[in-house]
């Protein structure tokens, strides 16, 4: 790659030097023999519109970012469990509600019972921390659902979790930034009509944040998650306090939404319980990220999700307490949001501490939707290595995030947001479901992988894992039984659907790697088989010699096709051309039904016929000549039939299309030319004309 | 008197300062640590480096004669350069030569950048019980070259001390 020379003179007429250009040096860097690496400016697009776009996305979402510039930080306890813990701890904004929303219909009366309820849920949640604490120990490299599930019980358990896993993290997005949108609203009611609008361009808003390549990192996740567990713990202590001082009192609840048709029974109990279970959501997110923790990465790991899901039991049951000393009832549209009328009760209304808190439930519920933003990419990126998604989810954009997989995210999102009227009631039973398929089949893995490793203390950490997968799957089951009509239903169609929408792909991706395999033992040397090559042509232009040129440095077995519905066309034109293109037969083809497409296929059809049987067959290269449109619009007037016939031969045994363009910007070659004999130009030698006159006419120009 | 003379010699730990700097860079595995110390150095005042590669042509040859053969090996050497450079966070501009003599050129380069250092590397030879050979370019710059010079001498291995 030396390319020009520039002498120097130098301080002795002797010391003459010259300084050799390196044209690689802007675009390229060698590394090794025959191994370059591109630099930044052998990414910049070459077109004024490619240039434009890439200045937008520039604005938009930042300058591309080299692989060598993703940051790789180690995280302590205190900012991992930040930034882990959002999506669970947020729960916690939520779950109360949908307990009360349940017993309400069974009057108020039963509301005593919520208490209980959350109590049970928060012996579960103990109860899958703890199995997930060796879900941390066991897969230090990060130990989510589908990798456990696909390792230890089968690829179809795999496939389900992360079905499972791709179904909650979209409803992850959708319903914390739904229930993030209900605090907003609750503080500043006048926002209730235009709510959907808000949460859609938040979502609009993340996408082009992690587009940007935000990342989990740093105080942007730690402050306000620490704000709100500093003001949920001053709430919940602040609540307790004015209950055990006799303080605390019944409440109107505003906007009270009166339900009816319930019956205390195990059944509307269970149904409580399985709504009140959304509180256990993210609580799998730590078990996910081991890597990401400083050393000891497991122990650290196993510490924080204890420390999570003790924060998470203490906010549910406190926040549940106080709801019910207050006898809080549920809301027309969750507006204002249960944990808001508890935050009322504590810090008093429209209060400082009120309005800081309500701002800080909406901040980490914006956080635990964004924390998706960074799971379902990665999750379909790995399902895009196993060959379960399209490829392009594997391909990171400039930004080094997976950005095919953040626009279907936010798109699935928005769309969800928009249909359930961003009501969070009606989302959640959609959330449960997946979330505790997840926790089944991760401990049902987790179990088969002790048994296999067999190391020490084993036994009882299986019975652990085992006694975790059986009562999540209770749960399972309760939650699809009691929720089913809601909504779980759609849950329940969609796992399988998604799994054989990804064992299709991944047969497809199969049969083509199948298709597309060399064997090792094979050297291949040059090809044996004969070329020949045969341009369709729509007259004697400057296109056509470019490919009349081109066809000769591929084979000495070079034809040219002229398909007309003119004969005395055709006969102007053969003098032309053995005149000025000696050498190169020419084949009129006549098409009185004025088709092109058909009778160049058939030509070619008779061509392969016509080859003697004993040799193989050989490489036929159809060469199409082809102007090149200066502006956009042109592109309307020339090509067409270019187009066809590449679409129509695309599938053609044997057979290779070669396109070759002719710019009006590099004309030198038929300007050296003489036109020999016959003079002046023929007048209809001028720029070549957007379609063939004839309506049959052969491609190019 | 002495207590000016004093106050005129700089302060023994401070590095000197340079503004733009030619790093003669002869693909000798020393030369990342040459680069290094020389951008490191600059990069608090945001110097300019300019990596030099000169090929020597021999008089047989002309001296703008095609040497493409050793191409991608000279081209690495000052990609290289470049990249070490860019890893402490500064620019090196590389630049690739044809001259008769290395040290002429080096010392050239430098007068016509109007660079206020030049680094020559001077390696370690193993062979024949250990030496550092300094032959005739680094002589030829320390005697010609009107702007201060660094010799940086690659440290001995411990087996060789």
């Amino acid at each position: 790659m030396i390319g020009g020379r520039r002498p120097l003179q130098g301080r002795k007429p002797a010391d003459r030097r010259v300084r050799v250009e390196r044209p690689h040096s802007p675009y390229f860097r060698y590394t090794g023999r025959n191994q370059l690496v591109a630099k930044a400016a052998a990414n910049q697009p070459r077109t004024a519109v490619g240039r434009w776009w890439a200045g937008v996305r520039k604005v938009a979402i930042g300058r591309p970012l080299a692989s060598e510039e993703e940051a790789g930080e180690r995280l302590s306890k205190k900012k991992a469990l930040a930034i882990f813990s959002s999506d669970a701890i947020s729960s916690s904004a939520y779950a109360t509600q949908e307990i009360i929303r349940v017993l309400a219909t069974a009057g108020v009366a039963a509301l005593v019972w919520s208490v209980p309820v959350s109590i049970a849920i928060a012996v579960l949640l103990a109860v899958v921390s703890t199995s997930y604490r060796q879900v941390c120990r066991a897969y230090p490299s990060g130990g989510g659902a589908y990798a456990v599930a696909k390792e230890n019980l089968s690829q179809m358990a795999g496939l389900v979790a992360a079905a499972a896993l791709l179904i909650d993290y979209v409803m992850t997005v959708a319903v914390s930034t739904a229930s993030a949108i209900g605090q907003i609203v609750s503080v500043v009611p006048e926002l209730d009509p235009v709510k959907i609008e808000i949460a859609v361009v938040v979502i609009f808003l993340m996408t082009v944040a992690n587009l940007r390549g935000l990342r989990e990192s740093g105080n942007i996740f730690a402050i306000p998650t620490y704000a709100f567990v500093f003001l949920a713990l001053l709430m919940v202590a602040i609540g307790l306090f004015h209950i055990a001082t006799g303080q605390a009192h019944p409440i109107d609840t505003p906007n009270a939404d009166v339900l009816t048709g319930g019956e205390l029974s195990i059944f509307l109990l269970l149904k409580a319980f399985a709504g009140g279970s959304v509180a256990l959501t993210g609580v799998e997110a730590i078990a996910n990220g081991v890597p990401a923790f400083q050393k000891p990465e497991a122990k650290n790991a196993a510490n924080t999700m204890t420390a999570m899901a003790v924060l998470l039991a203490v906010l549910f049951i406190g926040i549940t307490i106080i709801s019910r000393a207050y006898q809080i009832l549920p809301t027309v549209g969750d507006i204002p949001t249960t944990v808001s009328l508890v935050a009322a009760t504590s810090f008093g209304k429209d209060t400082v501490l009120f309005v800081l808190f309500q701002a800080s439930t909406a901040l980490i519920l914006f956080l635990a939707a964004n924390t998706s933003f960074n799971a379902f990419p990665r999750l379909g990126a790995i399902l895009a290595v196993d060959g379960f998604m399209p490829r392009q989810f594997a391909y990171r954009g400039d930004r080094l995030a997976y950005s095919w997989g953040i626009v279907l995210l936010a798109a699935v999102a928005a769309f969800l947001i928009w249909l359930f009227k961003g009501n969070v009631t009606a989302l959640i039973p959609l959330y449960s479901v997946g979330v505790f398929v997840c926790f089944t089949l991760s401990q049902i893995g987790m179990v088969r992988h002790w048994r296999k490793v067999r190391d020490a203390g084993w036994a009882w950490r299986a019975v652990l894992n085992g006694f975790g997968a059986a009562l999540t799957a209770v749960v399972l089951v309760v939650v699809v039984s009691v929720k089913f009509v809601d909504g779980a239903y759609l849950v329940v169609i969609l796992i399988p659907v998604l799994v054989a929408m990804m064992l299709f792909i991944r047969r497809q991706y199969d049969a083509s790697r199948r298709e597309l395999a060399v064997r090792m033992d094979l050297v291949f040397t040059n090809p044996r088989r004969e070329e020949r090559v045969v341009i369709p042509i729509p007259g004697v232009n400057r296109a056509v010699i470019q490919a009349v040129n081109v066809s000769r440095s591929i084979s000495d077995d070079v034809r040219a096709v002229f398909i007309t519905e003119d004969p005395e066309d055709a006969e102007g034109l053969r003098d032309r051309w053995e005149t000025q293109l000696p050498g190169v037969p020419l084949v009129v083809v006549e098409s009185p039904y004025r088709a092109l497409t058909g009778p160049l296929e058939a030509y070619l059809d008779v061509l392969d016929a016509a080859w003697p049987p004993d040799k193989p067959s050989p490489i036929t290269f159809v060469v199409l000549p082809e102007y090149v449109a200066r502006r956009w619009w042109e592109r309307i007037l020339y090509n067409q039939s270019v187009k066809r016939l590449r679409s129509a031969l695309l599938g053609r045994p044997h057979t290779v299309v070669v396109n070759v363009p002719y710019r009006r910007e590099d004309p030198s070659l038929f300007e050296r030319t003489p036109v020999g004999e016959a003079g002046p130009l023929p007048p209809d030698n001028g720029p070549p004309p957007a379609e063939p006159p004839a309506a049959a006419g052969p491609p190019a120009a | 008197m002495d207590g000016d003379r004093v106050a005129a010699v700089p302060e023994p730990t401070a590095a000197p300062t340079f503004h733009r700097a030619v790093i003669a860079l002869s693909g000798h595995p020393n030369g990342t640590r040459l680069i290094q110390l020389v951008a490191e150095a600059g990069k608090p005042h945001k110097a300019e480096l300019v990596g030099v590669h000169v090929v020597e042509v021999d008089w047989s040859m002309p001296l703008d004669a095609d040497l493409s053969g050793r191409s991608e090996e000279i081209q690495q050497v000052l990609d290289l350069a470049e990249t070490t450079a860019e890893h402490v966070g500064i620019k090196l501009e590389p630049v690739l030569l044809q001259a008769r003599d290395v040290g002429a050129a080096l010392v050239d380069e430098a007068v016509e950048r109007e660079a206020d250092l030049l680094v020559v590397g001077l390696a370690y030879r193993t062979k024949f019980g250990g030496d550092f050979a300094i032959g005739r370019t680094i002589p030829y710059v320390l005697k010609n070259a009107p702007c201060a010079v660094w010799v940086v001498r690659e440290p001995i291995q411990e087996e060789n001390a």
